[in-house]
């Protein structure tokens, strides 16, 4: 079978390229250490393959399909990007890792002592000292180039850096609102004159910067933003007029990236597009409305903006004028990796509070921690955190490499798991507590309700679901086209091959993606559960190939299946990032790497049941799927606005 | 089948009036009723020749009214005491036709004769006495009804009795009264089943009878998904509102009173009549509306007869003619719609045919329907007045042409007639219309219309039969 399969072909002929063995023995590893990186580990970023940026890494999932349907159509290097950039788990150089732990240490002085949160929740206001520390510590500028005055650090950094600052909800969005929105747009599109004069002041804080895009009438609809930006009669401003709502830190900010409507000739046809401006406060005409009251994240500043004849100099278009809805999407992609960390920090943070009572209370001569039931959230917690870190730092790894990688997809995926993994384990935790964690006197409340806006904001939920199963479905859907067609018009030899596969498939012949055995790259320990994941991904193979079978292009209006596709995508990359770090681990002696071990197999165990269910639920025809039940109920109900059933009380004789 | 009934009838009424010779204090009918049990060997007998002849068991759909004929046949040829029953509801009539005085007639009845002489005929003539006196669809009148019978006499005391069907003439009386229940729809409840086991014990003909409504009447009861109110709103522009809203089935569609009804007097003395406008325009509509081709005409077409209940009322359309195919636009897809996700896939598959479920019967291109309205005067002005309200937040009005298509005048509603005086006093103006005059009527709309119209009917397809007017 490994022969056969040129996809394991390919990763044996570059592994024997690199020439080493996977897993070096202790001695080997302390030698390695030694030399201060892994060699091994760091091939990937030596490699030449890195310089392939055309494989950009959003294909990491759909390409798992690709070796069992179109091995030929395969460029062999996609195949290798894989392992590329997957396994090994990304590392950081020591040098790296030794700033970090001088970064981290104040920051999480800063955050433990100086911080009240229970006061900012309460006051609804971050104090000033607070933000001045916060200045001074240069959280600002995380990511914004040394030369114009920020830290420079990588996305990895800016990661580990969120774990702490989310113990705040309320400083973590300040923050993020600051720098992964607001200015994001100088720094990815601006130019330098641009740079030059916003960004050594955003980095320093002294400015504050906000993203304004959301409006009354538009969340994710670009067509119906109403804001316009019209030439002014001399040709050297823009003059901005309309509202916007929902503008974190609307109410400090002094730099705003704003989106308008502009008028454009395109091809000699005049066209209202999207273009993104740099607007100072000091423009004048801007006036921002009441902070909104908030469900959490309370010390954070939510209001409206209205702009009122605002005029922004020509040279404050941010890339060029009409260019705004691309800036927008970059903007919004790149933001989202981060949330990841922040829940893995929160949650272990959580899992230190709840377990130190959970230990300590007695219940009938027993502590708490002695009642399964209470053991299973520890368990939720520690799995989810585990899974979180593993997917954020892998996506960020991948972001670091150079060049810019799209990992909008993949942030995308750590964005929709850790935000719900991240409120089910606030309920769990304040759960732990009963009575006393829906109180005031502990934090958790505070944090289920600060964890609530983590699958709205940034892009719900729902409509990131979308935009991974259609990403999938359009690169899949492109090279599976041909393929359908020739079955479609009857292709006997196409059918009989099929066939053959999926009756071998179902008599249990093993699938192999050449990620474990003597070459692969997961450590043994780990194998049952690369192959869950082998298995899993073959059989999603297979699904996504009939579904484009079954709905074409009218897929996109197939939201239930789109909602599993997408599912069943996050947990492959859940699985894929927890088996490439605890084989890391393992293979380089991490401290209590055989928890890690636990916590992978355990969660691939698990995601490999879910995936096998949302699979089979997407089968034509399954019994276990209700969606046609399901658009039935809602439309019963939203014809008539109401839960439609009888009162049970109810008679009618 | 219907004939040979009629035949069956016809001898026991002549083996009835033969019984009535023999037995003379039992007045021509069924006098073995009221004779005491152990006494007649020859009452049994008459029971059981009756019961051959009757055909209790024929299909109900025969049996269905049947009585009555029955009732009214005896009427004519000889029973006398009938004829009293109905003097008795006649006298009382005089004075006044409600609840009370029913009431008290049956009480007179139940309170006259302590051997209930009679009694089946009584509540015959009672049932069909019950519409004239409004209380066809009173429960409580019915359970009184009912509570005529001599309690226990009826109950089959053996095996035998059970088996054959006893009494039958009361039972089917019994039945008879349930079955008016049941056509005027009224349920009954645990009253009406106690004196049916008081009166003709279990697992008898009336108990089957109270058995099936109560079977099918819960399980019907809310079968309309679109229920009507009992009583219905009896000012017109409430009455319009309501049914408008109902027609419309939207929930966002909003009810405008462009006017209301009122009375003027002008300088020269003359009275004028304003009629009522309720107009209904969704959302929706005012979009269509809103994106319509001004070089294609709009169009007032009315009136439509809307049924509620006993009520009509008539209503207008603005539609438009569908749009040609050539016309239609698709949006183009813009990729820079969608700020998080593809809003469509750039792939050449379509859907599989075993999935494509679009097929829909009623899916049928009518042209839009832009607003609807009420009125109770549907001449142009009036008509326009409307068309001049909706333009205030239409303003494409203003551009596109509209032609008034209006027929005549509901003419065949005059059939409603006996949709009696509580409907007319529902909705008076329409009665008007109703009333009779479709010459007036179609005169008012020809001098109103610029065209003229000469065929007064409803049914509005044919252009040269409509009044056609031009609005610009």
């Amino acid at each position: 079978m490994v022969t056969n399969n040129p996809y394991s072909a390919v990763i044996a002929s570059r592994i024997s390229e690199c020439g080493e063995k996977r897993f070096p023995t202790q001695q080997q590893q302390s030698l390695l250490l030694a030399q201060g990186r892994s060699a091994q580990w760091n091939h990937a970023l030596d490699s030449p393959i890195r310089t392939e940026q055309g494989f950009t890494s959003f294909y990491f999932s759909v390409k798992f399909l690709l070796p069992m349907h179109n091995p030929v159509t395969i460029s062999k290097k996609a195949c290798f990007v894989l392992q590329a950039e997957v396994f090994p788990y990304p590392e950081i150089g020591n040098d790296e890792l030794e700033e970090i732990k001088q970064l981290v240490a104040p920051v999480e002085k800063f955050f433990s002592d100086d911080v009240d949160s229970a006061k900012i929740d309460r006051e609804a206001t971050i104090p000033p000292e607070t933000l001045q520390g916060l200045k001074d510590l240069g959280l600002f500028g995380i990511m914004i180039p040394e030369e114009y005055g920020g830290l420079g650090l990588s996305n990895t950094i800016y990661a580990r850096l969120n774990e702490i600052i989310a113990l705040d909800g309320s400083i973590a969005v300040t923050l993020a609102a600051h720098q992964a929105i607001g200015l994001k747009g100088i720094l990815i599109a601006g130019n330098e004159a641009q740079k030059q004069k916003y960004l050594p002041k955003l980095a320093s804080g002294e400015h504050i910067a906000a993203f304004c895009l959301t409006e009354p009438g538009s969340g994710s609809d670009a067509a119906s933003i109403q804001t316009r930006a019209t030439l002014s009669e001399d040709g050297k401003h823009y003059l901005i007029n309309g509202s916007k709502i929902w503008i974190s830190n609307g109410g400090m900010a002094d730099i705003m990236t704003v989106f308008a409507r502009t008028e454009v000739e395109v091809d000699g046809v005049k066209k209202d597009k999207i273009s993104a401006f740099i607007v100072e406060r000091a423009f004048g005409g801007i006036t921002s409305g009441k902070p909104e009251d908030k469900l959490g994240i309370r010390g954070s500043n939510t209001c409206e903006l209205s702009f009122d004849n605002v005029p922004v100099p020509v040279e404050n278009v941010i890339g060029e004028i009409g260019g705004g809805f691309k800036i927008a999407m970059n903007i919004l992609n790149s933001g989202r990796f981060s949330m990841g960390s922040s829940c893995a920090g929160m949650i272990k943070k959580l899992i230190e509070l709840t377990s130190e009572y959970a230990t300590t209370r007695k219940q009938f001569n027993k502590s708490l921690s002695e009642f399964g039931m209470i053991q299973e959230k520890f368990a939720m917690m520690a799995l989810n955190a585990f899974v979180m870190e593993s997917m954020a730092y892998l996506t960020s790894g991948m972001m670091d490499r150079p060049g810019i990688p799209d990992c909008s997809l993949e942030a995308a995926m750590v964005k929709v798991f850790s935000s719900e993994g991240g409120w089910i384990c606030v309920s769990e935790a304040l759960q732990v507590l009963g009575g006393l964690g829906y109180t005031k006197n502990y934090p958790f409340e505070r944090f289920v309700r600060d964890c609530r806006i983590l699958p709205i904001f940034e892009g719900t939920n729902e409509i990131l679901r979308m935009y991974i199963a259609l990403t999938g479905m359009q690169y899949a859907g492109k090279i599976l086209t041909g393929k359908i067609k020739e079955m479609k018009k009857g292709n006997i030899g196409l059918a009989i091959g099929m066939v053959s596969k999926k009756l071998r498939a179902s008599l249990g012949a093993s699938v192999d993606l050449g990620l474990t055995g003597k070459d692969g790259v997961v450590h043994p320990s780990l194998e049952d559960s690369a192959k869950k994941l082998e298995q899993n991904v073959s059989l999603f193979g297979s699904t996504v190939e009939s579904l484009l079978y079954r709905y074409g292009k009218t897929i996109v209006d197939e939201q239930l299946v789109l909602k599993r596709v997408a599912d069943v995508l996050i947990h492959i990359y859940a699985m894929t990032a927890v088996l490439s770090r605890a084989s890391r681990s393992i293979s380089i002696g991490l401290r209590n790497h055989d928890h890690e071990v636990l916590l992978a197999n355990t969660f691939c165990n698990d995601a490999f049941f879910k995936n096998n269910y949302w699979m089979v639920q997407l089968q034509k025809h399954s019994p276990e799927n209700n969606d046609a039940n399901i658009k039935k109920i809602a439309k019963q109900v939203l014809e008539n606005r109401a839960y439609i059933c009888s009162h049970p009380l109810e008679r009618t004789y | 089948m219907k004939g040979s009934r009629c035949l069956h009838q016809l001898k026991s009424l002549r083996l009835l009036s033969h019984a009535g010779r023999l037995l003379p204090p039992a007045a021509g009918d069924n006098g073995a009723l009221f004779r005491p049990r152990s006494s007649s060997q020859l009452g049994g007998l008459q029971c059981a020749q009756r019961e051959v002849l009757r055909h209790f068991h024929s299909s109900p759909a025969c049996t269905k009214g049947q009585p009555a004929r029955f009732v009214q046949e005896e009427d004519k040829t000889r029973d006398k005491s009938l004829v009293t029953h109905d003097d008795l509801f006649e006298q009382v009539a005089k004075e006044a036709k409600t609840k009370a005085t029913f009431n008290k007639v049956i009480d007179v009845y139940t309170k006259g004769d302590i051997r209930r002489r009679g009694h089946v005929e009584f509540i015959y003539a009672a049932l069909k006495k019950m519409p004239e006196f409004g209380v066809e669809k009173d429960l409580t009148v019915y359970n009184k009804l009912l509570d005529v019978f001599p309690k226990e006499v009826f109950v089959p005391r053996n095996f035998i009795q059970r088996m054959f069907n006893h009494y039958p003439r009361q039972q089917e009386c019994g039945v008879q009264v349930l079955e008016q229940m049941e056509n005027y729809g009224i349920m009954p409840n645990i009253e009406t089943k106690v004196l049916l086991v008081q009166i003709f014990g279990e697992k008898t003909h009336p108990m089957r009878k109270y058995q099936r409504i109560m079977y099918w009447f819960p399980k019907f009861k809310h079968v309309n998904p679109f229920p009507i109110p009992e009583q219905l709103p009896e000012d017109p522009v409430d009455l319009a509102r309501f049914s408008l809203t109902r027609m419309a089935n939207d929930w966002d569609a909003k009810v405008t009173v462009y006017q209301l009804p009122c009375t003027d007097v002008t300088e020269s003395g003359a009275e004028v009549t304003l009629p009522h406008i309720v107009g209904i325009q969704s959302p929706g509509q005012m979009e269509a509306l809103a994106k319509h081709n001004p070089d294609r005409p709009v169009f007032v077409e009315g009136p439509f007869p809307l049924w509620m209940r006993k009520t009509c009322v008539y209503y207008y359309v603005l539609r438009a003619d569908p749009t040609p195919p050539e016309e239609k636009i698709e949006e183009p897809y813009d990729p820079e719609r969608c700020l998080s996700y593809p809003l469509q896939l750039d792939l050449d598959l379509d859907r599989d045919l075993g999935d494509d479920e679009s097929f829909d019967v009623e899916d049928l291109d009518e042209g839009p329907v832009f607003a609807m309205c009420m009125t109770s005067q549907g001449d142009q002005a009036t008509l326009n007045q409307w068309i001049s309200g909706l333009q205030e937040s239409n303003p494409i009005l203003g551009q596109i042409p509209t032609l008034f298509r209006l027929g005549a005048g509901p003419r065949e509603l005059q059939g409603v007639g006996d949709a009696d005086s509580a409907s007319r006093s529902w909705f008076p103006s329409h009665v008007q219309r109703e009333e009779a005059h479709p010459g007036e009527e179609a005169e008012a709309v020809v001098e109103e219309a610029e065209a003229v119209v000469e065929e007064a009917e409803a049914v509005v397809e044919e252009e040269p039969r409509r009044s056609q007017g031009v609005k610009q």
